[in-house]
Order: C-alpha cells, then sequence, then structure tokens
C-alpha cells in the first residue's frame, strides 16, 4: 500500500495556479469536446491535449499507475461497442464471431479514445487540485458548507482508513486467515473478520468527534472561509472562457457544420 | 424524502456520512475478489456497505456512499463524467435499504434487521436485491447516455457485483454489527429528531417499497434486452426509470421508527 494515496502532484505549474473553478472549466471542456464527436481522429485531439496537459504538470507517475485501467477500458470498448454498432462499409476485420466494417471500427475506436480522453482528463484535475481546493471550489460553486465539510471529513479519513484496513489485513493474516480459500462464496464470506474491525473502529469515533465538533461551536449554517481560498483572477477568467469557447466550439462545429461524425 | 435534507441540521449524522463515505472508500478501493470486465467493474466486498448502513444510519448512508464513491473516482484516477452517475448510482445504493426495510408488506419481518430470524434474511435479501438493481440501472444507463459502454453490458455486471457482495456478507455483518450500533445509539431513528424523520401526509411506504424493487428490476431487464445502446427508447426509459425513482423515495417513509416503536424501544 503506498503512504499517500492522493493523486496530487505539488507543482507551481500555470494549471496549479489556476482556481478549482477554473480548473473544473478546462476539464469540462475537454469533457465536451470529447463527448460530442464520434469520429477518432476528432477524439484524439481532446485525447492528446489532455495527456500533454497531464505530463506537462507532472501527472505521467500517475497515468503508469493507472495504465492499466486506461489499456483495460480501451481494448473493452474496442471489443464491444463493433457488436451494437450497426455494419456499414467495407470489412476491415473478419473474426470467427463477427466481420467489423470500417463504420463499426471507427465508432468502436472512438468510444475507446472517448473513454480514455475522460480519464486523463479527470486525472489532469486530481493532479492539480489538492483535497483542500476540491473542498475550497465545491464550496465556491455554490455546495452547501455541510456538504463540503462531510467530503472535505472523508477526505481526511480516507488515507486514515485504508491504513488501517491494510493493518487489520496483515494481523489477519498473520494469524492465518486465508482470503483466497475456498469457493467463490466462501472467498466473499472470508471477507467477514477484515470488514468489522475496520468498519467498527471507524463508527467508535463518530460520538466523540461530534462532541468535540459541537464543543467547538461547530454550526453549518453560517457562512465559512477557507484558508487558501484564491480570488477568482484574470487567468482563470481566461481558462474559464477558452472552457466555454471548447464546449460552444465542439458543439458547433459537431452539430451545425458535421464535423467529426463516422 | 425530508429526512435526506433534515440530516444535514445533526452534527451527528454529518460525521457518519463522513464516516460511511471514508470506509466505503478505504474498503472500495484494496480489496477485489473477482474481476468482471477488466478496469469496469469487479465483485468488491465494500459493495455490502451502502445496503447494511443504509439500514442502520439511513439517510447518512445515501449521502456517505455518494461520496464515498466519489472519493474513489478521485482516488482511482477514474474521475469524470461517469462519476455524476456514479455518485447518483450509489446515492440510490445507500438510500433503498432504509426506506424498504419495514415496508415490505409480506416480504417484511416486522422485526428490527438484527438477522437473528428466517424471516429477517428474506427481508434483508429482497433490500439487496432491489438496492442493486436501482444502483446498476442507473449508472448502466448513464455510462450508457456517454457513450461509454452499453447498457447491455454494464447494467448485468454492476447488478451481479453489488448483489453477490450484498447477499452473502450482509447478513453476518448485521449480526454481529446490528446490536453495537444500537447500543452505541447511532441508529438513524436515535439520532435523529423525530419531525425531522416524519413522512409526508400522502406516504404510501408499501407501495414505494415495491415501486422501488419492481421498477428497477424492469427497468434493467428492459435496458439489457429490449432496447439498444445509445437509442431513443434506452435514454427515455432511463428518464422515466429514474423519475420514478425519485417518486418512490418521496411517497415512502422509512420503516425501522415504527418498528422501534412498536417494540417499545425507540
Amino acid at each position: 500500500m503506498s503512504t499517500s494515496p492522493s493523486l496530487y502532484v505539488d507543482r507551481d505549474t500555470a494549471i496549479h495556479r489556476l482556481t478549482p473553478r477554473a480548473k473544473l472549466a478546462l476539464v469540462s471542456g475537454l469533457f465536451v469536446a470529447s463527448y460530442v464527436f464520434e469520429h477518432p481522429l476528432a477524439v484524439a485531439v481532446p485525447l492528446v491535449t489532455s495527456f500533454v496537459a497531464l505530463v506537462w504538470v507532472g501527472g505521467w507517475a500517475n497515468f503508469r499507475r493507472l495504465r492499466v485501467i486506461v489499456v483495460a477500458l480501451f481494448v473493452v470498448g474496442l471489443v464491444v461497442w463493433p457488436l451494437f454498432t450497426p455494419p456499414g462499409g467495407p470489412v476491415v476485420l473478419s473474426t470467427p464471431v463477427l466481420d467489423v466494417t470500417r463504420q463499426q471500427f471507427l465508432v468502436a475506436l472512438g468510444r475507446s479514445e472517448r473513454i480514455a480522453a475522460f480519464i486523463v482528463g479527470g486525472l489532469l484535475f486530481v493532479t492539480t487540485t489538492s483535497n483542500e481546493e476540491i473542498v475550497s471550489g465545491l464550496r465556491s460553486l455554490g455546495v452547501p458548507y455541510a456538504f463540503c465539510f462531510a467530503v472535505g471529513t472523508a477526505l481526511r479519513l480516507f488515507p486514515t482508513l485504508l491504513g488501517a484496513t491494510g493493518t487489520v489485513k496483515q494481523a489477519q493474516q498473520a494469524r492465518g486467515h486465508d482470503l483466497d480459500a475456498g469457493s467463490p462464496v466462501e472467498r466473499i464470506r472470508n471477507y467477514v473478520p477484515l470488514l468489522i474491525p475496520v468498519f467498527m473502529t471507524a463508527i467508535r469515533n463518530v460520538q466523540t468527534q461530534s462532541m468535540a465538533l459541537e464543543a467547538r461551536g461547530f454550526d453549518t449554517r453560517g457562512e465559512r472561509t477557507f484558508y487558501g481560498q484564491r480570488t477568482f483572477g484574470a487567468a482563470d477568467w481566461v481558462v474559464a472562457a477558452f472552457g466555454l469557447a471548447l464546449v460552444v466550439g465542439s458543439v458547433v462545429l459537431r452539430y451545425v457544420v458535421g464535423v467529426g461524425t463516422v | 424524502m425530508r429526512e435526506i435534507f433534515t440530516m444535514w441540521r445533526d452534527t451527528r449524522m454529518i460525521m457518519l456520512v463522513a464516516v460511511v463515505a471514508a470506509v466505503y472508500a478505504a474498503v472500495l478501493l484494496p480489496f477485489k475478489l473477482f474481476t468482471i470486465i477488466p478496469g469496469i467493474t469487479s465483485v468488491r466486498p465494500a459493495n455490502v456497505f451502502p445496503v447494511i448502513f443504509s439500514i442502520m444510519f439511513g439517510p447518512a448512508a445515501a449521502w456517505g456512499a455518494a461520496i464515498g464513491n466519489l472519493i474513489g473516482d478521485i482516488f482511482g484516477g477514474t474521475l469524470g463524467p461517469g462519476s455524476i452517475f456514479g455518485f447518483l448510482g450509489n446515492f440510490f445504493f445507500g438510500f433503498v435499504g432504509y426506506k424498504l426495510w419495514g415496508n415490505l408488506g409480506p416480504l417484511s419481518s416486522g422485526d428490527e434487521p438484527d438477522m437473528r430470524s428466517g424471516m429477517q434474511i428474506v427481508e434483508y435479501l429482497a433490500i439487496a436485491v432491489a438496492s442493486s438493481a436501482v444502483c446498476a440501472a442507473i449508472i448502466a444507463w448513464g455510462v450508457d447516455l456517454l457513450g461509454l459502454v452499453p447498457f447491455t453490458v454494464l447494467g448485468p455486471t454492476i447488478m451481479i457485483n453489488n448483489t453477490l457482495a450484498a447477499a452473502v456478507l450482509g447478513p453476518p455483518l448485521l449480526y454481529l454489527t446490528y446490536p453495537r450500533i444500537k447500543e452505541m445509539g447511532l441508529l438513524y431513528p436515535e439520532v435523529m429528531e423525530s419531525g425531522d424523520l416524519s413522512a409526508f401526509g400522502f406516504a404510501q411506504p408499501t407501495v414505494a417499497g415495491f415501486g422501488f424493487l419492481v421498477v428497477s428490476l424492469v427497468w434493467l431487464a428492459l435496458g439489457t434486452y429490449a432496447l439498444p445502446p445509445g437509442s431513443t427508447g434506452q435514454m427515455v426509459l432511463g428518464a422515466v426509470g429514474f423519475v420514478l425513482m425519485v417518486v418512490f423515495g418521496v411517497i415512502g417513509s422509512q420503516g425501522l421508527p415504527a418498528v422501534m416503536d412498536r417494540t417499545g424501544i425507540h
């Protein structure tokens, strides 16, 4: 288990310096551009852009960590989508199960690229945005404070509980508990001795943590401030406008001009 | 359904949301039993938590499961447009349980969920199936809308994944933990004010209970076998199914407070 499960990379790049709202506008633009187009060449533009930006902000290690998932999803998309796409054009691949036509292949490739673009875009956001910024960003988007508090507390508790989960697993295995023994149902049941200590340890603290909060005057209704809250500066406006332009431009190109269809 | 909003007035419920989210995410990421579709879904033991937490912690489990799944996406590197539907699906995964316990007519045991009788296990299994089906239908619909994975592929896999973990692990976990949680005074009918839990005057809890169970299964079956992925029919079916889920949420009410009142505990 890694000591830090966070994917945030602490660097001082132009994207890191943006407010979470501006970053969200940027990745939303990339998501929409990946979504509206069908043709692999068109979807490749936001995919490559996101990937280059990810590498530039120091997210290569994060991508390497997730490469198996990205490749698996890409391959699953390539295999599954031809089965659900109407045939069209010449056969480009003949298999014992299905003859894949040009249209089926292009749609499947486009969909696989879309999945990859979504993952890389999301990775760009979490690589450049710390947990604290995610929470303050939610608040600045108008999400109620109580919800933001719960998200922030959960984000802080998560690494602790992840560590506890690893410790419990090792402790039970040291006592001879074999998670992989038995039939599939028995293998699921083997998790009972692992789940109970993790769950009860966390729940036991709820009462004391609640009392500690209330003793400090915790009130979800008042307006709260955040340490390190950033104002929406000129660069943020430019990036937000760029994100919006990406959304509008992609929609116009796809549905008015007819670019990026298969 | 008002308890979904009124619960945010109580500090202990807010802390329960945070703890449920953190526990769900912390067990979700490292433990994986069998991979069903590589990179997309696996049987994960953590999928028992939204169901049993829902029965014990009520609305805190709904929000906690939704936030926990989001944290899983953030730390797992899969944050994206699909996370919106993951949030909604997991919200309902943790929402259905407390709405159904005690409200399933002949399937209800009329007891607290301490898993001491066969009837309680039957009631729990019905809840595990309904919760899993609602979650599977919402996520599969959303991911199909986004053009990522067809409903036909994802709907049944999430259904199997969630049901297996919840059905196998739920009864022993509730058997062992419910009495302790009750002793701690953390069951939602004890934490929340009764006024915050009150149902609307037009509430039809049993209709809502069976509505969740039947509509989610029909939605899943039609989405999987009757409609092609990405079609208008699939989109409309999902929209109608989702609206019905919200309607059942509004006309439903939580059964555990009534069970506890009847047994003179609450």
